[in-house]
């Protein structure tokens, strides 16, 4: 088994596959964490007409098939499309754009959901405290940590595990835009199926070990403070 | 109140979801043991001048995408049934998925296009006879400049390596992936010296649209050019820049999944559909096939040869 | 601090104040039955809502120097020691670090100094909060019935404890209270409120 395992990942094919798949969900879970989490806490903050539709666009969106967004990526980047010029299609550039409409919106709902249990708690004693207003936001960041780890470590896993949308935007290219789901694709149009579980095998690994190492931080962190 | 309401909808619906399983086992039963009263009914509606077909139940086929992406088995599903009672179902993959299909039992009959490979298949023992069915043929298609329109096939391969063109290979194991390597080894040519040359690793259509976009050479079946240039929303800016070298003719076969491997399989139905597509009238059919909508047949018949 | 004309609607409910007066560096004492408007006029006065007519005249306090207590305190996600010196450490102000043990100290609570401060029972939660609320010296300190409901060794803790303040530095105190709580004897003046008012004593 384990050298099963070690002759699938000494292949090149496989091991471009694993640096695609992680650059590219490295890359749309920062920008999507980022921009999730902060569309996430404004929404919940923040009252305003019209506030009721946006928050269930954003469960809908989060419910989004993923080949629907890398259909219109694909339209927009596309040498045809508005972006082409960018020439985008079939890079990692444009599966991270793909990944991060898919991702985002799941980030953003769920922040926005566990914010709206704890946001105003934490604002009220901020004020009690005496904290200025971007103390106040940083506090609401800092103890809503453990959920905005979940909420990464979830787009990470939705990043690393999706396939429609990549296929479609990067095209499957072997050595360039090639991810580990989409060789698992490819292998089974191949009636390769020993290869195919070997990988997911990997892949499911990598989401253990990610969870393991996200529980790890946060213990180190637990342990500093306690002095 | 809100939970009261919440909770009747979610019965009703899980409800209608057993409801609409139970239709379809229903259905299924009928399908296999009392078709017999339907059948007659629906014969007297009709007024019927055939000869009385039953319903026989579900024929699947493991085959290549080319046969569906260019409608041709949409187009047989209904006569097949029509005259011989089965259902023609179908999963359109690779050819070497489709041959592991027939290798594990999963379907019951195969039709595909990599002579080699079928000889292969039988010769393991998992399909009884392979019988030549017709040909199409490829084309590579690119954008006009710089490779003129040939019959070629060996300057035009040569001048791709040569001058590092784009070129998107399917690199999937595809019968037509097959056909491609095959062109490049016996032109003694080596495709990964050019930098431009890809592999998709997806089906045709999907190669042919990045192949556009990439304004890259391709092989292709005629059949899945034809309609994809005519049916896709945007107008393909590529041309046939390569056709009729007899190295790019692609002979299709179909056989039978071997009973005695798996005898659970529905062998009476393969054997119906063999029989069936290799009569005169659906070759005549096969060879009309494509004539009203592209302009030229997408199919050439050529059923009881050897190739 | 004096309060004039201000008005507070949330619901059906409306806080109506028309002229009060807060002696400054005394022990005020707010009663009333339940949902008189204690706990909103304390807000109100705490600047955590927003009143929709009137003003406060806080005479010259700024709102780092007010501070407000709960009955059931937040507490962060973090350790005692960490929630206790968070006002210091957003006013970027060094711990005296035998001052915060004498604190802990005081109230018990200096074994748990690195524990993880969700895991305190509820009276020590509202003692956490409370030196909490003391370690930054505001000048104005509002308390949201954190007093009652206290076993009475506790209690007589907390009156001892706000009384040391008195002396060191008298600060604005404005406790909500039950009619009967021991604490009313502390106080310099007893508020009575109803139905949104103050009635005038």
């Amino acid at each position: 088994m384990i050298e099963w395992l070690k002759s699938v990942i000494s292949d090149p094919g496989i091991l471009s596959a694993i640096e695609v798949t992680f650059t590219m969900a490295v890359c749309s879970t920062a920008i999507s964490s980022v921009l999730g989490i902060m569309l996430g806490l404004l929404l919940e903050k923040f009252q305003f007409p019209g506030k009721r539709i946006i928050v269930r666009m954003n469960r809908t969106l989060m419910g989004v098939p993923p080949v629907v967004v890398g259909l219109v990526v694909y339209l927009l980047i596309m040498r045809r499309g508005p972006l082409g010029p960018l020439s985008l299609l079939f890079t990692i550039k444009g599966m991270v754009i793909a990944q991060t409409l898919i991702i985002t919106p799941i980030i953003c709902g769920m922040i926005y959901s566990y914010a709206r249990k704890a946001a105003p708690g934490i604002r009220v004693f901020a004020v009690t405290m005496g904290a200025s207003r971007a103390q106040s936001v940083l506090l609401t960041i800092r103890e809503m940590r453990r959920e905005i780890y979940f909420c990464m470590v979830t787009g990470f896993g939705r990043s690393i595990s999706e396939v429609g949308a990549v296929m479609l935007v990067g095209g499957n290219i072997k050595g360039r835009t090639r991810t580990m789901t989409t060789t698992i694709s490819l292998l089974k149009s191949q009636g390769i199926f020993t290869e195919g579980v070997a990988l997911g095998i990997l892949l499911l690994v990598m989401a253990f070990i990610l969870q393991w190492v996200c529980d790890m931080l946060q213990k180190e962190e637990e342990q500093d403070e306690n002095y | 109140m809100k939970k009261k309401v919440l909770a009747v909808m979610l019965v009703m619906a899980m409800g209608m979801g057993l409801v609409a399983c139970g239709g379809q086992k229903d259905e299924k039963k009928e399908d296999t043991k009392t078709e017999a009263p339907a059948e007659t009914k629906k014969d007297e509606a009709e007024d019927t001048k055939k000869d009385e077909v039953k319903d026989k139940g579900k024929l699947m086929m493991a085959t290549t995408t080319s046969t569906e992406d260019t409608g041709l088995l949409d187009y047989l599903k209904p006569l097949f049934k029509e005259d011989t009672g089965w259902d023609l179902e179908w999963n359109a993959v690779g050819t070497g998925e489709a041959l592991k299909m027939g290798e594990n039992g999963d379907v019951d009959v195969v039709l595909v296009h990599a002579k080699s490979s079928e000889e292969e298949f039988i010769g393991n023992g998992y399909g009884v006879e392979r019988f030549p069915v017709m040909y199409n043929d490829f084309v590579v298609i690119g954008p006009k400049e710089p490779i003129a329109k040939t019959d070629d096939i060996n300057a035009v391969f040569t001048q791709i390596i040569n001058d590092q063109l784009p070129f998107v290979s399917r690199g999937d194991d595809s019968g037509t992936d097959k056909k491609e390597k095959k062109i490049w080894t016996e032109l003694n040519l080596d495709p990964s010296a050019d930098p431009n040359y890809v592999e998709s690793g997806q089906g045709m259509g999907a190669t042919i649209t990045m192949a556009d976009e990439q304004k890259a050479y391709c092989l292709t079946d005629r059949g899945t050019w034809l309609k994809q240039s005519k049916d896709a929303t945007l107008k393909s800016e590529l041309d046939i820049v390569c056709e009729g070298d007899k190295n790019l003719l692609n002979q299709y076969g179909v056989i039978a999944v071997n009973p005695e491997k798996y005898p659970e399989l529905n062998n009476e139905g393969a054997n119906d559909f063999i029989e069936w597509i290799c009569s005169d009238k659906v070759q005549k059919l096969i060879g009309e096939y494509g004539i009203d909508e592209y302009g030229q047949a997408l199919f050439t018949p050529n059923a009881g040869t050897d190739s | 601090m004096r309060i004039t004309d201000l008005e507070k609607t949330i619901g059906k409910f409306c806080l109506k104040v028309d002229d009060l007066y807060i002696e400054p560096g005394k022990i005020h004492g707010i009663v009333g039955p339940n949902g008189c408007g204690k706990t909103v006029f304390l807000k109100t006065a705490a600047g955590i809502l927003k009143p929709d007519k009137g003003s406060i005249d806080y005479e010259g306090l700024t709102s780092r120097e007010i501070t407000m207590m709960f009955q059931r305190p937040y507490l962060m996600d973090t350790s005692v020691y960490q929630n206790l010196i968070y006002p210091l450490t957003i006013r970027k102000i060094k711990p005296d670090e035998a001052e915060v043990d004498r604190m802990l100290e005081k109230v018990g609570l200096l074994g748990q100094k690195k524990q993880y401060a969700k895991s305190l029972s509820s009276g020590e939660r509202q003692k956490l909060s409370f030196l909490r609320a003391l370690i930054f010296h505001p000048k104005l300190i509002m308390v949201d019935e954190t007093l009652s409901n206290l076993d009475p060794e506790s209690e007589e803790l907390f009156e001892e404890m706000i009384l040391e303040v008195q002396k060191k530095e008298p600060v604005t105190w404005l406790i909500v209270n039950h009619q009967l709580d021991h604490i009313n004897q502390i106080c310099y003046q007893i508020h009575h409120m109803e139905k949104g008012r103050f009635l005038k004593s």
